[in-house]
């Protein structure tokens, strides 16, 4: 079983790096040899990370496989050349978008109830970066999609103390605050509301926020009207998270930002269309993240970007699953995945085929950043740090 | 409660069959580990209302276990027996709530990543299985039809993608009774092979009444079902508020309120006739995500379902535009036949489900002799799937649907 898993996974990043040679012209090979020993002993004091995950996975027959070319235009087109490509990324955790993405920002697959509004039990990236590099509050931020995420951004103080986490932020449920119940045109903004696909019957209560309303113009430097009326332009929730990830960009300049794009979840209604736009826009919208970090003084040149789906979705060939629509069935495609890296001192158009564990990402940013991070299990990928 | 403990009086809430199934095998259900019990439980509960060939299976499957040596069950059962389970959960009624257990043990498999571990053991118990029983293939060679597009005068989709490989594609199909024609030819299979739920039609939209159960023909539509998923989506709203005052309502208490909702409590009415497929209409609406709101997702699932559960010889689906995107708490309260449709999105979806059809078919016995036809509907495309016809190849020749029929037959 495990011969058998791990020959897909290979041959799903080798259709993955195939693909890319020729749609893109990356280079293939990991050739570690070639890394300077020095990158790690350079660190730039104004670097900053963003970490972009997809709450949603999205598999390769729609973006990576030939006939899914067509949905990612952006990434291919403008990040690809100048990223290094992991090809094989896998998830043995829970697949559930809370937990796996929790999993992610410790380091340590989480066994919580994906539904429960739990702290993670292992410390997060951002208490490992706060407190490794006595960084203030305002310097490591998440905005995450839905109320369930509302606690990801420091463990459960069982292994450190409370008060290193990041700060979290809700813009769906922001936008809630900001419109009130009694909103006259309330129903236009729905769309931007929507709190997860998966569980559409029961939103999850918040049992704590770290923004209020009170604050909005505090934090985001934006009145009520203003925050409202631009709500207004948008077409997606994760629009209306990338627009609340500039302000904070703006606003604090944070060093290290997470931001966990959910559209595509919606291929849990079954539909196959709205499935592939959620996709080509987060294509689209990864783009703009880094046109925003390449358009920002405080950003530009100094800003390593990670971009990630937390996993993958069944396969269409598990007959436990309906292909698309769900992650139920822990076959290899859905717990096989890829990741993206971009930035000053990362290697332009290559790509990494060995296998690599989601875990890996909490360990490699405290390398490539600088912080210990001794509770968690992934390992440095020497390839990006 | 173990399951070397269950007595016959165990099983005094099932339904009549069910209880006499389970009586009946109470040596083997004794030997089976917990942590797959409740699974095989969760058929024999449903088994009045399971589709013939299910029962078959069912009961197969049973007496397969009964000629095993003792030593040969419990190596077959061994992977099983090596999931570890807390001792708490077999506190469940797991005899009478398999399905409660099932989420519970979910979530447990998960959370202690045993999963992978069951799942292996479950595909080399299926594996065991269908190496043991294998199935006879269909009287006549299964026959899948899937009709795309309704509504769709242009596209610029390339529609087919998956399926051309395995088959032929027409590009100048007489559009004209093309549906007339699929219709009566569906009728004439019921006819000439008759067999109750062997011949199946799923409509995305209002069922055509000349393709029916007049014809042998097993209907169900989204559009008489459409106000059935209304009244589960309300129920479900106001078993969340009332459930609500007193504790959150999690996404597995909802879904064991889901699993318990019966016909009537639908208001799926019908005769002792068809209450198989009441049961079955109501699966599709509280076990398929989606069915309730996208008529495309309904018909994409049902189908699926149907054919893994009654593995029909012929099979007609029928997509129809879905409604378009809303919020999702939108979706769930308003009626999905008064709003505007996006047949464009709708195209593209059951694009998709026509793939995932062909697939499912796949898994049926006798595969390599079935056919396939999908066809954009109104318009000159279809794609052809038989033994008979090259794959991988394009006619633009004109042609009608008749004779694509008959070089698929």
């Amino acid at each position: 079983m495990k011969e058998n898993f791990l020959k897909i996974a290979q041959q799903r990043a080798w259709t993955r790096r195939e693909f890319l040679r020729s749609a893109a012209g990356v280079s293939a090979g990991t050739a570690i040899s070639r890394f300077s020993p020095l990158h790690a002993a350079i660190r730039d004091k104004k670097r900053k990370t963003v970490v972009v995950t997809f709450g949603g996975g999205a598999r390769d027959e729609e973006t990576f496989a030939p006939q899914g070319q067509e949905n990612i235009p952006h990434l291919l087109g403008e990040l690809i050349p100048q990223a290094t490509f992991c090809t094989q990324v896998v998830n043995r955790g829970i697949l559930g978008h809370y937990v796996a993405t929790a999993s992610l920002a410790t380091g340590v697959y989480e066994t919580f109830d994906n539904f429960a509004n739990v702290a993670p039990s292992h410390p997060t990236v951002f208490e490992y970066y706060r407190k490794g590099l006595s960084r203030p509050a305002n310097d490591t931020w998440v905005i995450a999609p839905s109320n369930g995420f509302n606690c990801i951004g420091q463990s459960n103080g069982s292994q450190i103390a409370p008060g290193y986490g990041a700060q979290v932020i809700l813009p769906k449920h922001l936008l809630a605050a900001a419109l009130g119940p009694q909103h006259p045109n309330l129903g236009d903004f729905n769309f931007l509301l929507q709190d997860n696909f998966e569980d559409p019957l029961s939103t999850p209560p918040l049992v704590k926020t770290d923004i209020s309303l009170s604050h909005l113009n505090e934090i985001l430097h934006l009145s009520v009207e203003d925050f409202t009326r631009h709500a207004q332009t948008l077409s997606s929730a994760d629009e209306l998270s990338v627009f609340v990830m500039r302000q904070l960009m703006r606003q604090f300049a944070p060093s290290l930002l997470w931001i966990t794009l959910h559209d595509m979840d919606v291929a849990h209604s079954g539909a196959y269309s709205l499935y592939i736009d959620g996709i080509r826009r987060t294509d689209r919208l990864c783009v703009e993240i880094w046109q925003a970090i390449e358009s920002d003084p405080e950003y530009r040149g100094h800003t390593t970007m990670f971009i990630l789906p937390d996993f993958g979705r069944d396969s269409d060939f598990d007959a436990g699953g309906n292909g698309f629509q769900h992650h139920r069935t822990g076959d290899p495609l859905s717990r096989t995945t890829w990741m993206m890296v971009l930035g000053p001192r990362i290697r332009q158009n290559v790509t990494v085929d060995r296998p690599l564990n989601s875990l890996d990402l909490v360990p490699t940013l405290g390398a490539l950043i600088g912080f210990p991070t001794p509770h968690a299990q992934g390992k440095p990928i020497l390839e990006v740090t | 409660m173990q399951p070397h403990e269950l007595r016959s009086e165990s099983f005094s809430h099932y339904p009549p069959q069910g209880r006499a199934f389970a009586v009946k095998h109470l040596v083997v259900l004794r030997q089976i580990p917990l942590v797959l019990l409740p699974i095989l439980l969760r058929e024999i509960i449903e088994y009045d209302w399971c589709f013939p060939v299910e029962q078959r299976i069912l009961v197969r499957q049973f007496d397969y276990l009964e000629t095993l040596q003792t030593s040969s069950l419990a190596s077959l059962m061994a992977p099983f027996a090596a999931v570890r389970l807390p001792a708490d959960i077999s506190k469940i009624d797991w005899v009478n709530q398999p399905q409660r257990f099932s989420e519970q043990l979910s979530a447990l498999l998960w959370s202690t990543q045993q999963i992978d571990n069951y799942r292996k053991a479950a595909l080399q118990y299926q594996e065991q299985l269908k190496q043991v029983l294998v199935d006879k293939p269909p009287a006549m060679p299964r026959f899948t039809i899937v009709i795309v597009g309704q509504g769709v005068s242009q596209t610029h989709a390339s529609l087919f993608r998956l399926l051309r490989p395995q088959g032929a594609l027409f590009t100048a199909v007489q559009p004209d009774q093309g549906m007339e024609t699929l219709v009566k030819f569906v009728n004439e299979r019921a006819q000439n092979c008759p067999g109750q739920y062997a011949h199946w039609y799923i409509d995305g939209g209002q069922a055509d009444a000349t393709c029916g159960a007049q014809q042998g023909i097993t209907v169900t539509s989204y559009n008489e079902l459409a106000p059935v998923a209304l009244k589960e989506l309300n129920l479900i709203e106001r078993f969340v508020e009332r459930t609500g005052k007193t504790a959150s309502v999690g996404p597995e208490a909802v879904q064991s309120f889901m699993a318990a909702l019966s016909p009537t409590d639908l208001g799926l009415r019908g005769s002792a006739d068809d209450a198989v497929l009441r049961h079955f209409e109501v699966k599709l609406l509280t076990e398929g995500a989606g069915t309730q709101v996208f008529s495309t997702t309904f018909v994409q699932w049902a189908t699926r379902e149907a054919m893994r559960r009654a593995q029909p010889i012929t099979m007609l689906a029928r997509f129809a535009p879905r409604q378009r995107m809303a919020p999702m708490n939108e979706l769930l309260k308003r009626n999905p036949l008064t709003q505007q449709t996006d047949p464009e999105g709708s195209l593209v979806d059951a694009d998709m489900g026509a793939y995932y059809t062909w697939i499912n078919q796949g898994r049926l016995a006798g595969a390599d002799q079935a056919r396939f036809l999908a066809w954009f509907e109104g318009h000159g495309l279809a794609v052809a799937i038989a033994p008979s016809l090259p794959r991988d190849t394009t006619s633009g020749a004109a042609t009608n649907m008749r004779k694509i029929l008959e070089w698929m037959s």
